[in-house]
């Protein structure tokens, strides 16, 4: 990358971070100095968040996955900062094929016509990190090769580093900082998962091993030979977009048993083998009309550690049988704790979900309006840790459950375990 | 106490509050640190929880069924499979270090009981507008929010106290000294492909709602019956000092669970005796015997249950067997003195509820 560019970022960067200061603290020291209370900051929390989000959409690269990480993470963040930066897509302008071209041939080291018999100039998509193209092999067979862009490792790289001193000088000024650190630390993590198309290619087998046994499920099959870190060449397949109900309906499929079917998956990954794809958003799951599901995507799979399914499965079920005492062991055992050590704040935080669902009660959903409220309570003070896992597959089961309300269904985990026949 | 007796067995009509409430006990039932339900009497008997009012109005019901001329159905034993591994299997597996397999069933058996537990949210139609006798004074009357309820605090616990699944966990834990829990459990629990979305409907001339409920309610009476098997089964193995780290709590506590599951066998089967005892409208305006539409269902779920399943459920339970043994390094003798004490087994050919025995009324 340029000097200059980098530059550029690094100085972006930099003003990004003063303006926010200067938004927050001197109206808190002025409050402090004139022995005022702290006045209300969803405002304040409205224009920072706008701020990033103008930072990101200029800068792009990491910025925009930061964004995007602190609008899955309510359990932090104030709502403003949520409702703000979800705005922040993955999809950006595609690079020119030319450079496309140079990285898959610089990459294979070959010319692309000793490969590909056809290739796409235009893109399927394009996201912050690579962009997809169409193509066709020498042997007939239909691909999608996903190409990251050249220079985005060194992009990730300084836009981390400088994120990192942001960090640091912003704990240094504020006397009880947001964790941002740890959120910065698990977003170097999953980008440098994302960067790695090998660990992709592993993680597509990987689940397409565990639905060995189920033909109603499709991951693309992986082109090895035609694989590197940094090119990913894959069967291409598609459907119709699973929230699409008059599309599906129009294909003779039921959308009851395709939301049936997608928690199947995603249960099944989650809970009983510990391994799943964590970006489940409809741009990655498709219906075939023939009913099976597509799923697409395995740059953030994610390994779980051992028992965290079991130990989901039993908050869950405590929840739902409303068992108070195994609430309170679930949630210990998934690696909870309070500031005050009351094993009651969690089933006031379990009471509190609860209520905010439809019946007044668990019944094996974990809905969007619920997974809010946990993360609310849990903001506003007693819960000092929360495990990150838990973080990710909560926004997962929201994401489904998203998808099924579109369809106007219901995205019970439970019952998508067998337990109501 | 002959007087008191006799004016319990009269009285047919109960409040969900009575149904669900306990008798008073002297000592709490904690088990694995675990406070669960139920509780000891002076003489340090165990009592079961919520049988206060519910044992006597199941025992008054099952009275009038038979002063009304019904009969109580009865579900054969003899339908039900062998446990697999059977005890002398499993006490083989175990003092030969192969615990993994045990441990993995003990844990998916305390789910399944924890499942139980969504009886409470079956939904129950208006019986007495889809059941042509009326159904005041009977189990049928008491399902909604009383016997269901009780059914679903005892399986997977209610509140502060646990339920048979913590107790089948704590049994789990005394016997084995808190075992590493296999990873896999909830992929066999999950078993595999897919369920289908909609069951077919046997009797689409009565009412949806009312055959699901009696779907449901045979289906799991027919795995209260046969979990009886699988709690001797327990209680053998857990017994066992050979096997046991605490063969008398551990033992005890399968004891319990299985003396509280005793008033869901009975509800259930009292409640399908009465709708076979009465006639069910039809949505054209006619009406089925009840009796042909329980004995049908029944008939359906039997056959399943002892054919198809144990023999899936065999297969599975075998293959981790097999993956264990070949895990820990054991000699394939070991399978086959394991395999020598299998107990054969073939289901039987007649459910005892057989469509032509149904339809005669």
């Amino acid at each position: 990358m340029k000097l200059a560019t980098r530059l550029h970022r690094s100085l972006r960067i930099a003003r990004t971070a003063a303006a926010l200061w200067i938004l927050y603290k001197p109206p808190e020291y002025a409050s402090r100095l004139l022995r005022r209370p702290q006045p209300d900051r969803t405002q304040t929390h409205e224009r920072a968040a706008r701020l990033i989000l103008r930072s990101a959409l200029d800068l792009r690269g990491v910025i925009i996955k930061l964004c995007q990480s602190v609008a899955t993470r309510s359990d932090v963040f104030p709502p403003p900062f949520i409702h703000v930066l979800k705005q922040c897509h993955d999809a950006v302008p595609p690079k020119p094929f030319d450079v496309i071209r140079a990285a898959v041939e610089s990459e294979l080291a070959k010319p692309l016509s000793a490969v590909f018999a056809e290739f796409d100039e235009a893109p399927l998509a394009s996201a912050s990190l690579a962009q997809v193209h169409r193509a066709r092999l020498l042997g007939g067979e239909r691909v999608a090769v996903k190409v990251q862009y050249p220079d985005i490792e060194d992009i990730v790289r300084t836009d981390l580093a400088n994120m990192r001193r942001a960090c640091r000088v912003y704990e240094f000024l504020d006397p009880q900082p947001l964790a941002l650190m740890p959120l910065l630390e698990e977003l170097t993590t999953h980008i440098g998962f994302e960067l790695d198309f090998l660990r992709e290619a592993d993680s597509a087998d990987r689940v397409r091993g565990l639905f060995a046994d189920d033909d109603r499920v499709v991951v693309p099959r992986i082109h090895r030979e035609w694989s590197t870190r940094r090119v990913l060449v894959m069967e291409l397949v598609g459907g119709l977009k699973v929230t699409d109900k008059s599309a599906l309906e129009a294909a003779g499929l039921d959308p009851g048993v395709v939301v049936q079917d997608l928690m199947r998956i995603f249960v099944r990954m989650i809970l009983a083998a510990g391994f799943f794809q964590a970006d489940p958003h409809p741009g990655n799951l498709f219906a075939m009309p023939d009913g099976r599901i597509v799923v697409l995507d395995f740059g953030l799979a994610k390994e779980l550690p051992e028992g965290f399914g079991l130990g989901l499965f039993e908050l869950m079920f405590s929840m739902m049988t409303l068992n108070e005492s195994a609430m309170i062991r679930a949630f210990r055992e998934l690696g909870f704790q309070t500031k005050t050590g009351d094993p009651n704040t969690f089933v006031q935080i379990a009471r509190r979900m609860m209520e905010r669902s439809e019946t007044g009660r668990f019944e094996g959903e974990f809905t969007e309006d619920m997974t809010d409220e946990l993360f609310e309570a849990i903001r506003e003070d007693p819960v000092v840790s929360v495990p990150s896992d838990f973080v990710l597959v909560a926004r997962v089961f929201a994401l489904l459950s998203g998808i099924a309300h579109t369809l106007g269904q219901r995205a019970n985990v439970l019952e998508a375990m067998g337990a109501r026949t | 106490m002959a007087t008191a007796a006799n004016s319990e067995t009269e009285r047919l009509v109960y409040t969900s509050e009575e149904l669900l409430e306990s008798d008073a006990c002297e000592a709490p039932l904690v088990a694995g640190g675990v406070r669960c339900h139920g509780g000891f009497d002076a003489e340090g008997a165990y009592r079961s929880p919520r049988t206060r009012y519910r044992a006597p109005a199941i025992r008054a019901w099952q009275a009038r069924l038979k002063r009304d001329g019904a009969t109580l159905l009865e579900v054969p034993r003899e339908l039900m499979p062998p446990q697999f591994p059977n005890v002398a299997q499993a006490k083989l597996l175990v003092r030969e270090g192969v615990r993994e397999p045990i441990v993995r069933a003990l844990t998916i058996i305390s789910i399944v009981e924890g499942f139980g537990a969504i009886i409470r949210d079956v939904e129950v139609p208006d019986l007495g507008a889809l059941i042509h006798e009326p159904i005041a004074g009977t189990a049928l009357a008491h399902l909604r929010g009383a016997l269901f309820e009780a059914h679903a605090r005892d399986e997977s616990g209610y509140r502060d106290e646990g339920g048979h699944k913590q107790m089948w966990e704590a049994a789990r834990d005394l016997a084995f000294e808190k075992p590493r829990i296999p990873g896999d459990v909830l992929m066999r629990l999950m078993g595999r492909g897919r369920r289908d979305a909609k069951r077919e409907r046997a009797f689409p001339q009565i009412d949806e709602k009312l055959e699901a409920l009696l779907s449901t309610m045979a289906q799991v009476l027919v795995v209260e019956v046969f979990a009886m098997g699988t709690f001797a089964w327990g209680e053998a193995l857990l017994s066992d000092p050979e096997v046991s780290a605490a063969p008398k709590p551990a033992a005890d506590l399968i004891r319990f669970i299985r003396s509280d599951e005793s008033p869901h066998v009975e509800y259930l089967r009292t409640a399908l005796s009465e709708v076979r005892a009465r006639r069910l409208r039809t949505q054209d305006g006619g009406e089925i015997a009840g009796r042909t539409v329980v004995d049908g269902i029944l008939h359906r779920v039997l056959r399943a249950v002892a054919s198809e399943r144990p023999k899936q459920q065999r297969e599975d339970v075998r293959r981790d067997l097999v993956a264990a043994l070949q895990n820990a390094g054991r000699p394939e003798s070991l399978l086959e003195a394991f395999e020598a004490l299998a107990t054969p087994w073939t289901p039987p050919a007649r459910t005892g509820f057989e469509p032509p025995l149904a339809a005669s009324v």
